[in-house]
């Protein structure tokens, strides 16, 4: 059955539709916008109408928000973190941080653009986003994920070498497993 | 604000002044009195007014690049639970190999501070105890708060940028090219040169 094109492509619109009504974020904040999860998950916003809702570990999780400016000493943790993830896994760019620097685009010691270090899925614009912003972000991933064009993780794969070169020009004593398959 | 009113100040300085050789001394305000000593003078200064004039807790303690002058200027901030006085010790060391006498037998809470400045400023302490890596992952440049160190140039070479921010490179001369403004001297690179 499985060899069949037709019967994949209506195995992936049920999968695909399973996974984008049930996104589990892993319960990591780096920087200030994760004083807006809480906002967005509890009862005025209520996040979970969407699916979306909070994991403890990474190996249970499908989403990575990185809320806000990454430092280069959090930038290995969440490295570590994101090659723990099961595919499918996707990240979430938060913030004006994580697109070009936001206000600290000349600070020594925070990323510019984090989708040269792990494939971004949706990059959510402002400084901070609202919680409005933030479920507006999911909903586009949740899109992205039923019309399966949310291949982060499968480009992470494919393009390791690149991904690995960037992460070692700023990680200069590389003490972590080397991820491979 | 009379003279009486800055009399518990007054008090502190004139003590400090029969006791110890200053470089300066002064009341700046009503509870902020402030000294310059010589860095071989901290230790009997900062014991005097912990254990002589009640200048029991250690608030804070930090650093000043200046650069011109080719020093560092160290901030020893104290205060006076009872009389609520802050009180100001300021020592200079070069820029090049400065030392300082370790103070964090007397407050230990000074040892925190003394490893952040000793990593971000360079400046080392006399027999400070404790990882020489204390913020900063795998640092290997400049201590990063230094003046000297460009952070620009370094984010250049380091990180990647997305195109579109070349415009707000240094806010100052893009507003001056923008409205042909003067600069005012405070706020140019280097000023005083």
């Amino acid at each position: 059955m499985y060899n069949d094109k037709e019967s994949q492509k209506i195995v992936d619109i049920i999968q695909n539709y399973a996974r984008k009504h049930s996104l589990f974020i892993l319960a990591y904040g780096t920087g200030c916008g994760a004083i807006e999860i809480p906002p967005t998950m509890t009862s005025r916003y209520d996040a979970e109408r969407f699916g979306i809702r909070g994991a403890a570990t990474p190996r249970q999780a499908d989403v990575l928000l990185i809320t806000g400016y990454l430092a280069t000493k959090s930038l290995k943790r969440v490295i570590k973190v994101y090659e723990q993830m099961q595919d499918p896994k996707y990240v979430i760019g938060f913030g004006s941080c994580t697109i070009n620097g936001g206000m600290y685009w000349d600070s020594y010691n925070t990323i510019n653009v984090l989708d040269k270090y792990i494939p971004v899925d949706v990059n959510i614009n402002g400084c901070m986003p609202r919680p409005e912003a933030v479920i507006a972000g999911f909903v586009k991933l949740q899109k992205q994920i039923q019309e399966g064009k949310a291949d982060g993780w499968d480009k992470y794969k494919k393009n390791l070498d690149y991904y690995k070169e960037n992460q070692k020009k700023i990680i200069t004593n590389w003490v972590m497993p080397d991820f491979n398959w | 604000m009379s003279e009486n009113n800055l009399h518990n100040e007054q008090k502190l300085l004139n003590l400090l002044e029969k006791k110890f050789i200053l470089k300066g001394g002064s009341v700046r305000r009503e509870r902020r009195v402030e000294v310059k000593v010589e860095p071989k003078e901290i230790v009997p200064v900062l014991l005097y007014a912990k254990e002589n004039s009640g200048y029991t807790a250690f608030t804070h303690m930090s650093c000043v690049d200046w650069i011109e002058d080719g020093e560092f200027e160290v901030v020893y901030i104290l205060w006076h639970p009872e009389e609520k006085i802050n009180f100001f010790v300021k020592t200079r060391v070069s820029r090049d190999n400065g030392t300082l006498p370790n103070i964090d037998f007397i407050w230990r809470q000074a040892n925190t501070y003394e490893r952040e400045i000793r990593e971000m400023f360079g400046i080392q302490f006399e027999g400070l105890v404790g990882r020489e890596e204390f913020i900063l992952e795998d640092w290997e440049h400049m201590p990063p708060m230094r003046r000297d160190f460009d952070t620009v140039k370094f984010v250049e070479k380091t990180y990647f940028e997305r195109p579109g921010r070349e415009d707000a490179k240094d806010v100052r001369e893009y507003v001056q090219e923008r409205t042909d403004e003067e600069l005012p001297d405070f706020a140019k690179k280097y000023s005083r040169d």
